[in-house]
């Protein structure tokens, strides 16, 4: 192939930028990457994700980084696109030395797995809670900072049950893989625990008006609703409607649909909403917490429940890079998961109010908090629950 | 025979009237622009979604009473409608219509993109301006956003039929839709036709976006809405308003009847069942122009 005097310069110019381009890196630095859904339909928590990690990672380097070594955390947009996502993590594995990586979706982290478990270079964690993922047999080297959507819908039906034995429950769900997620295992654990599942409501992506679903609501009659698979909407038309008709279910939520900010957004009729967290807000002063401490002095304005899942990840991934190389191992995917899984009785500093353990590839604990409209704060509703104690 | 609960089926055939209205007035504005300019705009749940945050900046972030928020947020719809045929739309004249379909798939990304950098990427609530108590129509309980949505969207509906049939504009909207050529020769100024339809849909889309982010909420995703308008349109045909409505109130119904007697999950597979069987039936929509050139 003859390279002509243009082409020679367009490679020249390619080579000058991708060098300028690239920060200056040193071989030990430990790379935390991500496939960051900045925009669409997950921005929301893109956003904050992205902000939590680079906080806990900025806090790690002020202390003199792992073992001496310094922490690069490197990211790029996906869109929430799995093609995207996988483009992302290409470009970003090829370009840096890996150990730890953040996936944006579950699609991508079924998509991804394989590849991870080829290459054996790097731990992954994500935005997703599935429950497939779940599995440390199908994904050695992923894990998720918090319970699984099933274990969150668990904590939920251990603490109605709890509150009130016998009580009649609503699931309502989008019509998405993330909707679906927790239903079939959960109603198996309402019936296990007592509870009555009168009615399940599946909701289409596309569903603006719930007129219908509250008349099936409305019919079943449930003590509590529980919702999962949305962020925001149609949580908050189902619960003014409901309030107009006179129902007295309890509306409660994963996750997801937990942020402060939101529900502020949405003003009275988020009053009483209650959902599961596996953190502190960022607002919660009760007991201990020097993380939430060294999060409000960096970020004096409130930050949001993305945030903490992003800065926790952050938290576990570099407790367990630590382990590895105080352990004198090399830096890899196996070291890395065996280390995040000798994780026991654990402090988060407080961002999860209870010492946890790792033992396979989810934090299954949580607690209950509530809504109030006049405070503008979800609050403490229960106990941390751990399940399977 | 089974006990079947009549004001069951009525209620929900209500809120199933209702939605469908929601759906008619978006589909409106894909009609208005099909009809006047054959484009196919698939930006329209974007148009409508930039309606929504619009009229959110005006009532919440300036205050403005709803009165004075809702038109000041048409009037942005209907300059977003003229911006895009003059910027984007008008220099495609006399392309395929494949590239002009391509353009407002592009130009949607550009919208969804604009509201994140200006709004922010967070789901957002507008304010409550309809009122909350309950609606009941005899012993049938309506939720009262419905009613509202349904009675605007009857209403606009009904104005530009009357508009099309008796409004000088209008008939130069049917007569360039007809056949540019002689309406050029008739006198007709084609450009400003164009420029009026956009217009026209931008601000139908725009009252869709206020009546769909009250009801389900504000958020850069809410622009999704626009494709359940487009089953509507080419099921009622794509240049036909009365069509728009009648294929937005049968398709709220069936997905309200769908939705409570078989389950959400089948909502999507009927209605896009439906859409198969009358594409196959009636290529051109139950109330469209027979030439309609299939994209």
């Amino acid at each position: 192939m003859s390279i002509t005097r243009r082409t020679a310069l367009a490679l020249a110019l390619a080579t000058a930028t991708t060098l300028a381009g690239a920060p200056a890196r040193a071989a030990d630095d430990i790379v935390i990457a991500g496939s960051m859904p900045l925009t669409g339909v997950f921005a929301f928590a893109g956003i904050g994700v992205h902000a939590g990690i680079q906080d806990y990672v900025k806090i790690v380097n002020d202390a003199g980084g792992i073992a001496g070594r310094k922490v690069v955390y490197v990211a790029e947009d996906t869109a929430y696109k799995v093609d995207q996502s996988v483009a992302v993590f290409n470009k970003l594995t090829s370009q840096n030395k890996v150990n730890l990586y953040y996936g944006d979706s579950t699609g991508f982290a079924k998509t991804i797995n394989p590849e991870l478990n080829r290459l054996g270079t790097m731990m992954m964690a994500g935005a997703s809670f599935a429950t497939e993922l779940n599995d440390p047999k199908a994904y050695p080297l992923q894990f998720m900072a918090g319970p699984d959507y099933t274990e969150m819908v668990g904590i939920l039906l251990q603490y109605i049950a709890k509150t009130k034995p016998g009580a009649k429950i609503a699931f309502v769900h989008s019509d998405t893989e993330f909707g679906r997620d927790p239903i079939g295992p959960s109603e198996a654990h309402a019936k296990k625990l007592g509870l009555d599942v009168v009615v399940k409501i599946v909701t289409p992506p596309t569903a603006v008006d719930v007129s219908t679903e509250i008349l099936k609501l409305r019919r079943a009659d449930p003590d509590f609703t529980i919702f999962h698979g949305y962020v925001l909407a149609p949580l908050p038309e189902f619960m003014n409607q409901a309030k107009q008709l006179g129902l007295k279910t309890k509306f409660m939520g994963t996750f997801w649909s937990m942020d402060n900010s939101l529900w502020g957004k949405v003003g009275e009729a988020a009053d009483g909403f209650m959902g599961v967290m596996p953190y502190r807000y960022y607002y919660d002063a009760e007991g201990k917490s020097p993380m939430l401490e060294k999060i409000r002095a960096m970020r004096p304005e409130y930050q949001s429940t993305p945030y903490l899942q992003g800065f926790l990840t952050t938290m576990l991934y570099l407790e367990s890079a630590k382990r590895v190389l105080e352990g004198g191992k090399e830096l890899n995917g196996p070291n890395l998961k065996a280390a995040l899984n000798s994780i026991k009785d654990f402090d988060t500093g407080g961002i999860i109010g209870t010492p946890i353990t790792i033992t396979g590839n989810s934090i299954p604990v949580g607690r209950v908090y509530r809504y109030d409209a006049v405070k503008k704060a979800m609050l403490p509703n229960s106990d941390w629950i751990q399940l399977g104690k | 025979m089974i006990d079947f609960d009549w004001l069951f089926f009525l209620e929900v055939s209500l809120a199933g009237l209702g939605s469908g209205a929601l759906l008619a007035l978006t589909g409106l504005s894909f009609v208005l622009i099909y009809k006047a300019t054959r484009a196919v705009n698939l930006a329209i749940g974007e148009m409508l979604m930039i309606g929504a945050y619009a009229f959110f900046s005006f009532s919440a972030g300036l205050g403005l009473p709803w009165w004075a928020a809702v038109p000041a947020a048409l009037a942005c719809g209907g300059l977003l409608g003229a911006v895009i045929e003059r910027a984007v739309i008008r220099p495609m004249l006399g392309e395929s219509a494949i590239s002009v379909l391509m353009v407002t798939i592009g130009l949607g990304s550009v919208l969804i993109g604009a509201v994140e950098l200006l709004w922010g990427a967070d789901p957002a609530q507008l304010p409550d301006f309809m009122g909350t108590s309950p609606v009941f129509l005899g012993p049938a309980y309506v939720s009262r956003k419905i009613v509202i949505g349904f009675a605007v969207a009857a209403t606009v509906i009904t104005l530009f039929i009357l508009a099309f049939r008796f409004w000088r504009g209008g008939v130069a909207l049917r007569a360039t839709a007809t056949d540019q050529g002689a309406a050029y020769s008739c006198g007709i100024d084609v450009p400003v036709v164009f420029s009026m339809a956009w217009v026209f849909a931008g601000v139908a889309a725009a009252g869709a976006g206020i009546l769909v982010g009250a009801v389900g909420g504000i958020s850069p995703a809410m622009g999704i809405f626009g494709l359940s308008a487009l089953v509507v349109v080419i099921v009622g045909g794509l240049d036909s308003v009365v069509g728009a409505l009648i294929g937005g109130v049968l398709v709220g119904l069936i997905e309200a009847w769908t939705g409570t007697y078989l389950g959400g999950e089948f909502k999507t597979l009927i209605t896009f069942g439906l859409l198969i069987a009358v594409l196959m039936v009636r290529p051109y929509g139950l109330f469209g122009t027979v030439e309609i050139e299939r994209l």
